[in-house]
């Protein structure tokens, strides 16, 4: 075995406590951090999904000719703030109705399409036109009313429940960073303590490998390895913990959130998204043992030369 | 191999060493004699690099000690083999992983460590010692460790700092027949040591020293 990585070894299995109380820390930073990522990766997609989706819908007056139809059709997709324009038929109506309804079809069996309204639905390309657009849109003469797919809570207009969501998000984004960088600060100063405890109980040695010609890298290597591996172990149980949470909770919020894609559905995809942090989390990690080791190191060897 | 050249040394108002100038050729054997804070350990810092002169300048092996940068210090270090009054042997590690530490320091490849350090311990006589930790072997064999750990590197200059300062008379004597075998083997040795008797029976050219100056 490597001598460093020897020397490394003997160091944490002789002060063990430690070494656990170093686990411990990195753990619940990436703990954390992971379902930080998550819950901002869902906000980001439940954000999306609103954006994307049919966000207003004009419902047609009965009785109005096609061409009238296709005509405000047309003149709608020629319109550059909106996007994704698309005509709902009284008969597609229904089908929506029926298919959303499939559970209870006593309920489909008591309409007809002629009690759905046809309707034009689409989206803007800036949330901030919506009001304006739907005030154009209301006065056209064969458009009966225009109303919203998303509704939070009483917003009264499209952007507010757009804006509630990015509320939200940010609200996750930054609390989110300033807890997690906390805990990466507690980490980064519990690796810094127990690396300059670890250089301490290390002095006479540091003298003595100074002495026949050791250079501060030797010196080093050890407690970086130390340090990389406290941290590679915090990750992985970190990360390992989370994602054991979110699969257990995973029904749940899938039936919470409904149509929102706030967590991937595919596992695929589920899985890809939790190995990227693991990835990053690796880096960030390596990153943390790499300078708290180096910032602690230096100063000690400075000492012994 | 060895080359003071009128150096000078104070710590605060304290004299360590006063325009002290000697030459060591390769293969002799030294001793650095004279009472506590003559200058002997000053002397062999200095060599070593731990300790810059006030003044002069000190070469080993023909490259100038005094003028060499931070980074090109542990370079010269392992060049030299170091033995010390307190052993300063790691005490964590056995018998063959304190000798196996140096090799490591001075970048030796891992293949030839069991081959080098079985010879070395079977010269300071460990051999059957060398699963042992320091808390398991005597002084004598304490300093044996420190012995095999300065050679094992096939240094050019083995410095003795006090080899003798904790040990028995009879353990002493020990010790110095290895490093009379050593010298034999055609090893430079500047040994330090205020132990008369060791001086009398093993003959060999003495710098005195009396506060920082040579006497002759």
């Amino acid at each position: 075995m490597n001598i460093h990585i020897k020397t490394a070894l003997d160091a944490i299995k002789r002060s063990p406590f430690q070494a656990i109380s170093a686990v411990f820390v990195l753990s619940l930073t990436f703990f954390v951090a992971t379902i930080i990522a998550v819950l901002v990766y869902g906000s980001n997609m439940a954000i999306k999904h609103f954006e994307t989706r049919p966000q207003i819908i004009a419902f047609l007056k009965d009785n109005i000719k096609d061409d009238a139809i296709l005509a405000l059709k047309s003149k709608l997709e020629s319109d550059i703030r909106l996007k994704q324009v698309n005509y709902v038929s009284k008969e597609k109506a229904l089908e929506i109705y029926k298919e959303s309804t499939k559970d209870n079809p006593l309920l489909a069996e008591l309409v007809n399409p002629s009690i759905f309204p046809a309707s034009l639905e689409f989206s803007v390309s800036d949330l901030t036109l919506a009001q304006t657009v739907i005030d154009e849109i209301s006065k056209e003469a064969v458009v009966d009313q225009v109303g919203f797919t998303a509704n939070l809570g009483g917003e009264k207009s499209l952007g507010e429940v757009i804006q509630r969501l990015k509320n939200a998000g940010n609200y996750i984004r930054v609390g989110g960073l300033v807890f997690v960088s906390l805990l990466a600060l507690s980490s980064f100063s519990v690796l810094l303590v127990i690396i300059t405890m670890r250089m301490a109980t290390r002095k006479n040695e540091i003298e003595i490998l100074s002495l026949i010609g050791a250079t501060p890298q030797f010196v080093r290597s050890p407690i970086v390895v130390e340090a990389v591996v406290y941290a590679i172990l915090g990750v992985f149980i970190g990360w390992g913990l989370a994602l054991t949470l979110w699969l257990y909770l995973t029904p749940t919020i899938m039936s919470y959130f409904g149509q929102v894609p706030f967590i991937p559905r595919d596992p695929l995809t589920f899985f890809l998204m939790f190995a990227l942090i693991l990835g990053a989390e690796l880096l960030i990690g390596l990153i943390v043992a790499f300078a708290g080791s180096l910032v602690a190191v230096k100063r000690s060897l400075k000492k012994a030369r | 191999m060895v080359k003071f050249e009128n150096v000078s040394k104070s710590f605060g108002s304290v004299k360590a060493l006063s325009n002290v100038s000697f030459e060591v050729g390769d293969g002799q054997f030294i001793y650095l004699t004279g009472p506590s804070g003559a200058g002997k350990t000053t002397i062999l810092k200095m060599i070593l690099r731990q300790v810059v002169p006030d003044s002069g300048k000190i070469y080993f092996d023909g490259k100038e000690v005094t003028s060499l940068e931070t980074k090109d210090v542990p370079l010269l270090r392992q060049n030299i083999g170091t033995v010390f009054q307190d052993f300063k042997v790691l005490p964590e590690r056995t018998v063959s992983e304190n000798v196996e530490v140096a090799l490591a320091v001075s970048g030796v490849s891992i293949d030839e460590w069991e081959r080098r350090v079985a010879h070395v311990l079977r010269l300071v006589g460990l051999t059957k010692r060398h699963r042992l930790f320091p808390n398991q072997l005597s002084g004598g064999e304490l300093q044996r460790v420190s012995l095999a750990r300065a050679l094992v590197v096939n240094p050019k200059l083995i410095l003795a700092d006090e080899p003798t300062g904790n040990l028995d008379w009879k353990t002493a004597d020990e010790i110095m027949d290895l490093f009379e075998k050593i010298n034999k083997e055609g090893k430079t040795i500047i040994m330090a040591t205020h132990h008369l008797g060791i001086i009398k029976d093993f003959k060999h050219k003495t710098i005195h020293l009396e506060d920082g100056n040579i006497k002759t």
